[in-house]
């Protein structure tokens, strides 16, 4: 028993230790990344971009279901976007509350037939509108279809040859869109996808209401935390995929698209829970089954703010639906497992998904029960139980602390103080906030063994009254 | 067992502890720094630091990070008007990296003298550089550059002469007879491209030109053609235009629509005709044109009987009715309210 028990401690501290391991070197590769972007950033002349009739025209599609709140935050900053050309389109996708009415009063819509394109087949669409006051904004009502579905009623009325797919909940920087295209202005006939760098706040509206410099950090740790858990997500692993070719997340709350890569690729998919995460694995897929040359790229830029749960129960709710996507799609893309005929993708892209994702939420529960165990049967002294806590609490922080430092080196969006707190929060991590995410992957993954495939959107938080 | 997860968890702290504290420490000094350089401004350069800013902008770095290290090095002299900024720029220009070419197109553009016009005029007839980054920055120049462009419309190579034409569009008083000659260039990028230019000159020659192109073979020439035909021929070429609402391009009906709706109500009579086509399309299209130019609006509130507005709805599809029927709806009871 005891035997067995070491063997089982061992191999749990084998998988953290590797897999910390892992993500130092991929922190690195981040930081030159960020590092070289940034350079770029510096050099590029954005004043020429936003007012050049040759950079290209964009359609901007937000998928929206029961976003009464925030909808009209979201489509102004929109609209806002300094950019020479670009369209707004809106899809409702049937929302029950009052999305369509808070539109219909904000922008002064009327309806209007607009005879699109059916590339796409989705749910009966039931009016199409068009602003007053805005000239590029559209609003598409239609059946509820799920959000793959919305998106592809918005690409059937997308005018241009680039879709920007976000989210109704987030609120978007006035150059989150000239960022974004930066890259494949310069290289249009290779570069088919980008995402970016997005933030997480209790309330979007009145975090992006400072200027960049003297914007404030959530000050609740709950939030704070899921900060954290963004720009790790973002800086330290997606730069370090996007450098090594295997950019495996495009986020749905920004994501640029190739228009007709869309169209070759059939849209986005119904099948699964969330499109973002399946519609990036299909198109390095496709391409690479097919020997093109492409890429899709993450950018360290913050473009916008996005909503947070306030709560445990929305954040366990939230995260599970994202463990189960990631189950889904690594589960469906098993081809891509470890061949080399998908080259980085294949090779390690995928398997890292599969070892550090999908594998996770059980190594972590054999890691909870055979350290507890350990402690109990007297294994380990508590002694040493606290010193190993302690050093995986400080070898987060450190990855955290990184983060901060390539995300604040980037941005330089937040206060001085801001930062220093969420410095002194990171070794808290372990703690306070791990074993909640730890819960909410075991549920993700409980639910995707059972074919569980609904959304549970979770309950939007109370909006200040300055939006 | 203990004893090596113990050593592995001292190890582990000992390196993660400092580092943790290495990396907060380079966050708030790294901030602090950058602050006091924003209250301070930028720092001018000494002799010495010049000299060595130099040597970089002419070096050839093998490092990505010395390429960078190089376009700093380029972008700082060229801002600061050194006078060996030409030399430092013509050979970035040429450098073969995009990157540093990048920064040079930039700073040349930024520059705006003649000669950094005449560097960025000669990059667009090599191929070396982004030449929608060179045409980017030409543009905003406006109006220094125009009679250097007329020498490219008559370049033997079609992509220079693509940018010539699509550099030369807001200049209205020059290349009129270039462009209408490159309406019947053997490249269709160029047939587009001068098609385009010309819908910015109204004219007789012009018009001529833009109506003739509306047949072009190549799909995206019809579609530059359409919205051409409608800025400088007006209605004369609205039934021409009409046709091309069955066009079998999705692009090129969306042009033929947004011409027909830049003529307004002016566009009717073309429409008209186009709502008993047998091409579904086009019947759906002029619906949709005789909606957006206010014609379905106005006939459905003041004469509601009026057998063109069944035409219409019958083109349209029921969709177009209700939408129609919500507009008016609101207008009528404003009417009747004032009315009352």
């Amino acid at each position: 028993m005891t035997n067995l028990l070491a063997i089982l401690v061992g191999v749990c501290l084998g998988y953290l230790l590797l897999s910390n391991a892992v993500y130092v070197v991929l922190a690195l590769i981040g930081a030159v990344e960020n590092g070289v972007r940034r350079h770029e950033s510096e050099a590029e002349d954005y004043d020429t971009l936003a007012s050049s009739r040759f950079t290209i025209p964009v359609s901007v599609i937000v998928a929206a279901y029961n976003e009464a709140s925030a909808i009209v935050s979201t489509v102004t900053s929109l609209l806002d976007l300094d950019y020479p050309e670009h369209e707004v389109i809106v899809v409702n996708d049937g929302s029950s509350d009052e999305t369509l009415e808070r539109l219909a009063e904000a922008f002064e819509l009327e309806p209007f037939e607009l005879f699109a394109r059916r590339v796409f087949r989705t749910e009966e669409v039931r009016a199409v509108y068009r602003s007053e006051k805005h000239p590029n904004l559209f609003v598409v009502d239609k059946q509820n279809g799920g959000k793959a579905d919305a998106l592809n009623a918005g690409l059937n009325v997308a005018r241009y040859r680039y879709v920007c797919g976000v989210d109704a909940d987030t609120v978007f920087d006035r150059d989150a869109l000239l960022k974004g295209m930066r890259l494949v202005i310069q290289d249009p006939g290779r570069v088919i996808g980008v995402t970016s760098h997005l933030t997480i706040a209790e309330d979007p509206e009145r975090t992006m209401s400072a200027p960049k410099g003297k914007r404030r950090i959530d000050r609740r740790p709950f939030v704070a935390y899921q900060h954290l858990d963004y720009l790790r997500a973002f800086l330290n692993n997606r730069l370090a995929w996007s450098r090594l070719g295997f950019m495996l997340c495009s986020v749905g709350a920004f994501q640029i698209w190739r228009r007709d890569v869309l169209e070759e690729l059939g849209g986005y998919a119904r099948g699964f829970t969330c499109e973002d995460i399946e519609l990036t694995f299909r198109v390095h897929e496709h391409f690479l089954r097919e020997r093109r040359e492409y890429s899709v790229l993450c950018l360290p830029d913050n473009v916008g703010t996005t909503e947070g749960p306030d709560t445990v129960r929305k954040l366990v709710s939230q995260r599970e639906r994202w463990q189960r996507v990631i189950d889904e799609t690594v589960w469906h893309y098993r081809n891509m497992w470890f061949n080399p005929r998908f080259r980085s993708v294949g090779i390690v892209g995928v398997p890292f998904y599969l070892v550090t994702e999908v594998l996770a939420p059980a190594v972590e529960v054999l890691a909870v029960v055979s350290l507890g165990l350990s402690l109990v049967l007297g294994l380990f002294s508590p002694a040493t139980f606290a010193l190993m806590l302690a050093a995986i609490a400080f070898m987060n922080a450190s990855l955290t602390a990184c983060a901060i430092l390539l995300d604040d080196v980037q941005s330089r969006t937040y206060r001085t103080r801001d930062l220093a707190r969420l410095l002194l929060l990171a070794p808290l991590d372990l703690f306070l906030y791990r074993p909640i995410i730890f819960w909410a992957r075991l549920k993700g993954s409980w639910r995707f063994l059972r074919g569980d495939k609904e959304w549970h959107k979770f309950e939007r938080n109370v909006r200040s009254q300055a939006a | 067992m203990h004893e090596l997860v113990f050593r592995v968890a001292v190890v582990v702290l000992a390196v993660s502890l400092p580092l943790w504290i290495l990396l907060s420490v380079a966050v708030l000094g790294g901030r602090a720094r950058y602050d006091r350089r924003q209250r301070i401004g930028p720092l001018k350069p000494n002799g010495r630091q010049v000299d060595r800013l130099l040597k970089r902008a002419l070096g050839r770095p093998r490092t990505e990070w010395g390429e960078w290290r190089r376009i700093s090095a380029i972008n700082r002299l060229a801002r600061m008007r050194h006078p060996a900024t030409p030399h430092i720029l013509y050979h970035a220009l040429w450098d073969g990296d995009p990157k540093v070419a990048g920064a040079a197109i930039r700073c040349l553009g930024a520059l705006g003298d003649l000669w950094a016009i005449e560097l960025l005029v000669a990059a667009l007839r090599g191929d070396r550089v982004s030449r929608s980054r060179v045409a980017a920055q030409l543009e905003r120049l406006y109006p220094e550059p125009g009679f250097l462009f007329l020498p490219l419309l008559r370049d033997p190579d079609p992509a220079v002469r693509f940018w010539g034409a699509t550099l030369i569009a807001p200049y209205e008083a020059l290349g009129e007879i270039d462009l209408v000659n490159l309406t019947r260039d053997e490249d269709p990028n160029v047939r587009a491209a001068a098609v385009e230019a010309l819908g910015h000159r109204p004219g007789e020659h012009a018009a001529e030109a833009t109506v003739a192109l509306l047949e072009d073979p190549a799909w995206f020439v019809r579609v530059h053609a359409a919205r051409a035909a409608g800025q400088v021929a007006g209605v004369d070429a609205a039934p021409a235009i009409a046709r091309m609402l069955g066009d079998e391009r999705w692009w090129v009906r969306t042009a033929a629509k947004d011409a027909l709706e830049g003529l307004g109500r002016a566009a009717v009579p073309a429409l008209v005709p186009v709502l008993s086509s047998p091409d579904g399309f086009a019947r759906n299209g002029a619906a949709e044109v005789l909606q957006d130019v206010g014609l379905v609006d106005h006939l459905a509130l003041e004469e509601p009987q009026s057998p063109l507005l069944a035409r219409i709805y019958e083109a349209g599809g029921p969709k177009l009715r209700e939408a129609a029927e919500e507009r008016t709806a609101r207008e009528r009871r404003i009417r009747e309210e004032k009315a009352a």
